[in-house]
């Protein structure tokens, strides 16, 4: 390849411009390794949440209800990896950034590729993060649909990252250990970096994780602001279900159909559970709920022991009017139909006059305001 | 080394082409160029506008290591509440979304982050002058 003219090589492409000796590959390779780490949370946990909220039929009837607050841990896992990914992205992209303006712009056709590449992980996991981040805050100011498109961006940002580090391989290698002595100027800027990932984890955690809540300055929700002190992510009014009709009916569809009525519901035998209630956005919360046994009302209806639910709510439409839940949820004992929550009857923003709770469950297919149960 | 190389670039290459079919024959994103624009606007953006903006600020204001670390600090924590300061109370009626004060949280926490930034000179300075502040209090 020719040398190309110097006439070119202006403002950020002259050699010299980028005056920090911070730009270099140890620095890299430690960033990269917090970054990598965090994108591989991300990616994981979002799947697994994926999986647990729109599993193929194949999976359907294997999902565990334990651990109980399995999804609580991973969905707040996933999001406090994503926010601590924000500093370590900044970070890990300002120290290669003068790799940019690399000269020539191109070696090999393989070196053009590598950083094409590099151009898909950056731009999907400058995407991934900044939709996450706002769909925590329900702010969608773009024209695609959130969930879609997130997760196929990590599909993407966690394929590009494979290749980045199959690319740089030799120099990740040869700066896994420090091999010079010690950069006092890297020292204080990992510092910097490690004091910003704590400060952005510690204001925004408390929106799950219970003894940080005195510190959640900047999460959207604190899990005990709300009506009952729990947060709500649909309203009742939201969902146009802020009255319930006066003959609500619980129907149970099985062999032996039912139709109870809220007094018929009181008579039968009341279980109380501590169970989490975990939203995809990251916070969650935990609660008393007391109501029926699932497992009583399917035994009730004659529903075979392998039998799973199709659950209705009262709400016009919503993408989760209609719930399917497999057996293990449905037979699991902690699973119920909740009717009153901390003590009290259910507000309307909690799914008066019932709902469903159950263990490890996306905060989504804890149906509220059921009016039908189908046994299947 | 020589098996491994091989078999990330395999494996990248599954997962990116998975992400880009997906991508393009999912039935719910109807305009997948929509998601183009914006990834490489984010590009763009990051690396022709913010970027710059960083470097320039820090070589004009970081003189010393606290004071870069405060910026740093203080760009992240930003990054992270600037949006829920700049939506604060647009909750479409659910006002357990964005139920706190975060423009006062903020500039709370970036006045932290500015003390704790400062700290280091002002004991310095004390340090130097420990008769001073004794003279000034007698």
């Amino acid at each position: 390849m020719p040398t190309p003219p110097e006439a070119l090589r202006r403002g950020p492409l002259r050699a010299g411009t980028f005056g920090s000796v911070l730009h270099e590959p140890r620095t890299a390779v430690v960033l990269g390794r917090w970054l990598g780490a965090a994108l591989l949370t991300c990616f994981l946990t979002g799947l697994l949440s994926h999986l647990l909220q729109q599993p193929p039929s194949w999976l359907a009837g294997a999902l565990p209800s334990r651990p109980v607050n399995g999804y609580r841990f991973t969905q707040g896992l996933h999001v406090i990896s994503g926010i601590a990914a924000i500093p370590l992205l900044g970070a890990k992209l300002w120290t290669v950034y003068p790799k940019l303006f690399e000269w020539p712009p191109a070696r090999s056709v393989l070196h053009a590729l590598e950083r094409l590449a590099i151009a898909v992980l950056v731009a999907a996991m400058l995407l991934e993060v900044f939709t996450g981040l706002l769909n925590t805050l329900q702010w969608y100011p773009w024209p695609f649909p959130f969930r879609q498109t997130h997760f196929w961006l990590g599909w993407l940002a966690t394929g590009g990252l494979l290749l980045h580090v199959a690319a740089k391989a030799p120099l990740i290698a040869a700066h896994w250990r420090r091999v010079a002595p010690g950069l006092a100027q890297r020292r204080a800027f990992l510092t910097a970096v490690t004091a910003s990932v704590a400060a952005v984890t510690v204001t925004t955690a408390g929106q799950t994780v219970p003894w940080l809540r005195a510190l959640d300055l900047f999460a959207p929700r604190r899990p005990d602001i709300g009506p009952q002190g729990l947060p709500v992510n649909r309203t009742a009014a939201q969902a146009g279900t802020t009255v319930a009709p006066a003959d609500w009916l619980l129907q149970v569809d099985g062999p032996r159909p039912l139709r109870l009525s809220l007094a018929d519901l009181a008579r039968l035998p009341q279980v109380t559970a501590e169970l989490p209630i975990a939203c995809v956005e990251g916070w969650s919360a935990s609660a008393h709920w007391s109501g029926v046994r699932v497992r009583d009302l399917l035994d009730l209806a004659g529903a075979p022991s392998g039998a799973g639910l199709r659950i209705t709510s009262l709400e016009a439409d919503g993408p989760y009017r209609v719930t399917e839940m497999p057996a293990s949820y449905a037979r699991d004992p902690l699973t119920l139909l909740a009717l009153r929550v901390n003590g009290e009857v259910l507000d309307p923003d909690h799914g008066y006059p019932a709902r469903i709770i159950a263990p490890n469950r996306p905060g989504v297919l804890q149906t509220k305001w059921v009016s039908r149960m189908e046994v299947r | 080394m020589r098996t491994l190389r091989p078999l990330l670039v395999l494996a990248g290459l599954a997962l990116t082409g998975y992400g880009f079919y997906g991508l393009l024959t999912d039935r719910y994103i109807d305009d997948p160029f929509g998601v183009l624009e914006w990834a490489v606007g984010g590009l763009l953006l990051h690396d022709g506008l913010f970027v710059p903006l960083i470097c320039l600020a820090g070589a004009a204001l970081a003189r010393s290591t606290p004071v870069r670390t405060g910026l740093i600090v203080a760009a992240s924590v930003t990054a992270v509440a600037l949006p829920a300061v700049l939506r604060a109370g647009d909750d479409h009626g659910n006002p357990t979304v964005l139920a706190l004060p975060y423009l006062r949280n903020w500039l709370l926490v970036l006045a932290v982050i500015a003390a704790a930034a400062a700290a280091p000179a002002l004991l310095r300075r004390r340090r130097r002058h420990p008769r001073k502040g004794r003279a000034e209090r007698r």
